[in-house]
């Protein structure tokens, strides 16, 4: 949960989350005053699985097609939208997973307003939410 | 104009690419086969991605969703990243993201 707390200090951020490779919403943190509610919170994170899966199934065509390495396992994917995006990650889950581990943590991700969006600030935090665990 | 893009830091190739997903015009690290192909998966994967961002508009009634303005998938050595009709791929230890998404925006606009 401190993890989640401290995703929601990056800038513009309105919320952020944990979810399954399935989409299920398992844990997040909302900032207030806000417009999202706990709904689309949970539609937005099985569009997020979704979205990865596609781009997996994508990135393992493009690499078997064209011999170039380097899109798959997919680690991030960030939907720009008109006024909001959503950047998540799985690249902790990934290094637990190469590292051969049995536990692999859920995706993260956070909600934040383009206006103020640093999404190479959020990449990093992403990335570096396994040392808050 | 689409070349600029090819002086940013970490950008590999880019391309422009039609609503049929056909490339109009596309530069960098990979050959004309691969460019075709590039253009025709960032296509591919905007209206999936354009689809879904309309579905979750339409059931959560959240305004600012649609239309999207782009979408980057992250991979473990590269990139892409897609505004409007403009895609590239950009190798992750030297890009930065977001100079590559402004400057995407700001071509995007011609």
């Amino acid at each position: 949960m401190a993890m989640l707390e401290q995703l929601v200090t990056l800038p513009g951020a309105l919320a952020s989350f944990e979810f399954r490779g399935s989409g299920e919403l398992l844990a997040y943190t909302i900032k207030e005053p806000t417009i999202l509610d706990l709904d689309t919170l949970d539609l937005l994170a099985h569009m997020c699985a979704a979205n990865m899966s596609i781009a997996t199934m994508q990135a393992r065509g493009w690499e078997k097609m064209t011999d170039m390495k380097g899109f798959y396992p997919v680690g991030q994917f960030t939907l720009v939208g008109f006024d909001w995006s959503v950047v998540v990650s799985g690249v902790r889950r990934e290094m637990k997973k190469k590292a051969g581990e049995d536990y692999l943590p859920p995706f993260v991700g956070v909600v934040i307003a383009n206006q103020k969006a640093d999404y190479e600030a959020a990449f990093k935090a992403l990335e570096e939410t396994g040392e808050l665990r | 104009m689409i070349k600029r893009i090819l002086a940013l830091d970490g950008v590999n190739a880019v391309c422009h690419f039609r609503d049929d997903g056909a490339l109009v015009e596309g530069y960098g690290l990979m050959d004309h086969k691969e460019l075709v192909r590039l253009a025709k998966f960032a296509h591919d994967y905007r209206r999936m991605a354009q689809g879904n961002a309309d579905q979750l508009s339409m059931f959560t009634g959240m305004r600012g969703w649609t239309p999207p303005r782009g979408w980057v998938v992250g991979g473990q050595g590269f990139s892409a990243c897609c505004v409007a009709s403009i895609v590239c791929v950009v190798d992750n230890r030297e890009c930065a993201i977001n100079e590559v998404l402004t400057e995407l925006q700001e071509v995007s606009r011609w």
